[in-house]
């Protein structure tokens, strides 16, 4: 409590300094300037190394001390050792933040004798231009808080491996917090991606970028972890590999980090170049070794208890979700990595590009997706072949008519088919479950079919939360399949002259340029129109910040479910001094982001408790209101074995 | 032929010379975007070419620029390919090229996806053979079972079957 309360009150200093100007503080001095507004000045505090590796210690500050508290008084023989596990990595980073890359340095000079004098600067270098828009000030806390939430976790299996604790009760302990830590990740990411689609102005929202990358690679293994952990708490199976993914995704987070810190590989988002790569490296060399002989002396605690009875079953269907989760995260890692191992090899540096990494992940997404659809309906241990076609024949029917509507309207690009295919068929399965148990309750209670879906999802939050994640993520699949139909068209524009994209004409109605508190803006006063009707006005800009001499592009979109007009102002043509005009049309980008929102509403769904207790009483206070239950509903009422 | 016939004849050759004209340079200006989708800006925007929208980025300016002029001048793509690759190192490359140690690359996933379905298909037949061996020596034993066994049992089901 005291470490969090120091961290605490460190913290705070540093944003009291950015607020107070305190222009003899470096690193406020590097991050900010009188003119930034307030806003931007809390962004200020983890926009470098310094102050976010103080930032990384203040969040990893509030979980430590949220589980340590809430755990307390109970797993007597389990908490000393994850206490031990907590403060190691908490150690870690107050070592960097007190001895390695401190955010507190005072500008100073030596005096006439010869002893340092503390001066002042008037003003400071400003913030970043790119770090100036509003997501700067939520995508990073997101992220963070992803990748310190995986510490609690992490801490658990651990010290569950060093105690020899019994069963499968660190998981049950952990779930949430792996639940929470996982959210962050997920929100953070999808943020980012928001952040360079709606900033950097090159009309992607992806670009497979090292830091990108770094911030997936957790991601994949902890969605991996998610899914096989089920298998440890049903039936006692790969508790082996459940520990090592938990293991591997904290090491990823550190990993990710120690990437984009260490300037082993080269990258728009990435901090300067420093030796503070070393000691994220050998952090990492130490965690590994920890597990590993941890593992090495325990491991006989950590057989199953179950075997395999089925290849069609769940367990089946996790186990490849969780081989194509890792392949695609070791894909990743290893084309991140190639350009430095080529290096190393043949002396000369060989890029991997989106290009590259699309080709790869494309088909592996596809598989991921059909298995998202298939998983849950498959029951535990053994699935029927009658349980198949109920599960699945109209779904399977519904998506190929769809895809054949789909083919004839136009759509022949292969992977945006069957990617447009694979998610009505995961929609539909999802669909069924809800309408088939909604159908149940409805029988029993009365309630309108709305009002019973949603009692369905609060009687078993975990497993129709689940689905609303899946569902999310159909979404975000849904809005990936329209990047392969993305048009762009670039142009000189005179005041008054048009360009057409797609559907719409854009008309240049003027362009300024005026002063603003902390930039100078050209801006573009763009008409859209459509059947020659007047839509909106769209103002694409770019700003030049003075003090740090740099320059950042606000992108206007006209976004819609269908397409998103994305319009750059693209600087002036050195010809002809006119101003030139980039657009783009880029179909069901808006369907990433809201299958964003879903993905996080699911997971906030899935960490709220069951409310069965309470319907069961009610159903006893009132019986009469209670409908008799057809007799077909009756097998659906068993439903199959053990759905989560 | 008459006046108006001839006008409308040369008409209609000026128009299907714009047309091929326009053509010509659509499919030019394709083939730019294609081939300018393989190469990597180099101001370390970390961007293919094409996609790079750096505020004043004079340098993918420059290299589209220089593609244009190659495709104006009809070089191939190898051509193209091979006089980017001298010009700025092989870092130029948006994707490795499918030869030499860059090939390893392209084989990694293959080899990961490959190995990671062999592991998984033999851990599914280990434990579907234990499961045989231990239904044989099952119905080989005797076959009263204990209550506390039972009991097991009904646990054993009761968790691995709830929602």
């Amino acid at each position: 409590m005291a470490t969090c309360g120091l961290i605490f009150i460190a913290t705070f200093s540093l944003v009291y300094l950015f607020f107070s100007d305190s222009y003899w503080v470096s690193y406020v001095v590097a991050h900010s300037n009188r003119d930034l507004s307030t806003f931007y000045k809390i962004a200020a505090l983890w926009s470098g190394q310094e102050g976010s590796l103080l930032f990384w210690s203040f969040l990893l500050a509030i979980y430590v001390f949220s589980a340590l508290f809430v755990y307390r008084n109970k797993n007597g023989e389990l908490m000393p050792y994850v206490g031990v596990v907590l403060a190691g990595v908490q150690i870690f980073f107050l070592t960097l933040n007190n001895f390695v890359a401190s955010p507190f340095k005072v500008l100073a000079t030596p005096g006439a004798n010869g002893a340092l004098e503390i001066f002042t600067r008037a003003d400071g270098n400003g913030l970043t231009p790119l770090l100036q828009y509003p997501e700067m000030v939520i995508h990073p806390p997101n992220l963070y808080s992803g990748y310190t939430g995986f510490t609690i976790p992490f801490a658990f299996a651990l010290g569950a491996l060093l105690a020899r604790y019994p069963g499968e009760k660190w998981i049950h302990l952990t779930r949430k917090w792996t639940m929470i830590a996982w959210c962050f990740q997920t929100a953070g990411v999808l943020l980012g991606a928001h952040w360079a689609y709606a900033v950097l102005g090159w009309g992607g929202y992806w670009g497979w970028d090292p830091v990108e990358n770094a911030s997936l690679l957790p991601w994949l293994t902890g969605t991996a972890f998610l899914h096989s952990v089920m298998m440890q708490e049903k039936r006692g199976m790969m508790k082996v590999w459940n520990v090592w993914l938990v293991f591997l995704t904290f090491m990823l987070c550190i990993l990710g980090t120690t990437l984009t810190r260490s300037g082993i590989v080269s990258s728009v988002h990435a901090f300067a170049q420093s030796s503070i790569g070393n000691w994220f490296v050998g952090f990492l060399a130490l965690i590994l070794v920890v597990c590993f002989v941890a593992y090495v002396k325990n491991r006989d605690y950590l057989k199953s208890e179950n075997q395999l009875d089925s290849i069609v079953s769940r367990e089946s269907s996790f186990l490849f979700n969780n081989l194509i989760l890792l392949v695609s995260c070791v894909a990743v890692l290893s084309g991140t990595l190639f350009p430095v191992f080529s290096e190393w090899l043949s002396g000369s540096r060989i890029s991997v590009g989106a290009p590259f990494f699309n080709k790869v992940n494309i088909p592996l997404g596809l598989i991921l997706l059909f298995l998202t659809g298939v998983g849950p309906l498959l029951a535990w241990r053994k699935t029927s072949v009658d349980s198949l076609k109920r599960n699945f024949g109209w779904p399977s029917l519904f998506s190929l008519a769809v895809g054949a509507v789909i083919f004839a309207l136009g759509l022949h690009e292969f992977y945006s088919l069957v990617c447009l295919i694979l998610c009505v068929f995961v929609a539909s399965t999802i669909v069924m479950e809800f309408y088939r148990g909604a159908r149940v309750v409805r029988a029993r209670s009365g309630a309108s079919f709305a009002a019973s879906a949603v009692d369905l999802t609060l009687r078993n939050t975990r497993r129709y939360g689940g689905y609303i994640v899946h569902m999310g993520m159909v979404l975000i699949f849904v809005g990936l399949a329209g990047a392969a139909f993305n048009k762009d068209v670039q142009k000189d524009m005179q005041i008054g002259s048009t360009l057409q994209i797609g559907r719409y004409n854009l008309l240049l109605q003027s362009f300024d340029s005026k002063p603003e508190r902390n930039y100078t803006s050209e801006r573009m006063v763009v008409e859209v129109m459509q059947n020659n009707k007047p839509l909106m006005m769209l103002y694409p800009e770019r700003r030049f910040f003075q003090t740090n001499q740099e320059s950042g592009t606000m992108v206007a979109i006209y976004s819609t479910l269908r397409d998103d007009l994305y319009v750059v102002y693209a600087g002036q043509s050195p010809e002809t001094q006119t101003p030139v005009i980039h657009a783009y049309l880029n179909p069901l980008v808006k369907w990433i982001w809201l299958g964003g929102a879903i993905v996080v509403m699911g997971t906030i769904v899935t960490l709220l408790p069951n409310r069965r207790s309470v319907l069961a009483f009610a159903a006893v206070q009132e019986p009469t209101a209670a409908r008799p239950m057809s007799p077909s509903l009756a097998p659906s009422v068993t439903l199959r074995e053990g759905h989560d | 032929m008459t006046r108006m016939r001839r006008r409308k004849t040369l008409l209609f050759f000026i128009a299907s010379v714009c047309t091929l004209a326009l053509g010509v340079s659509a499919t030019a200006q394709d083939r730019a975007k294609q081939i300018g989708g393989k190469f990597m800006c180099m101001c370390s925007c970390n961007q293919v070419l094409t996609q790079c929208n750096h505020v004043g980025c004079t340098t993918s300016t420059a290299m589209l620029k220089e593609l244009d002029q190659s495709l104006a001048r009809g070089d191939s793509e190898d051509v193209i390919t091979q006089a980017f690759v001298q010009e700025f190192g092989t870092k130029v490359y948006a994707e490795p090229p499918k030869s030499g140690l860059s090939l390893v690359a392209w084989v990694l996933p293959s080899v990961y996806l490959l190995g990671g379905t062999l592991l998984v298909v033999f851990i599914i037949s280990r434990w579907r053979s234990r499961i045989h061996l231990e239904t044989a020596a099952a119905s080989g034993g005797p076959s009263g079972i204990s209550a506390e066994e039972l009991e097991r049992a009904r646990r054993r089901v009761a968790r691995e079957t709830e929602d």
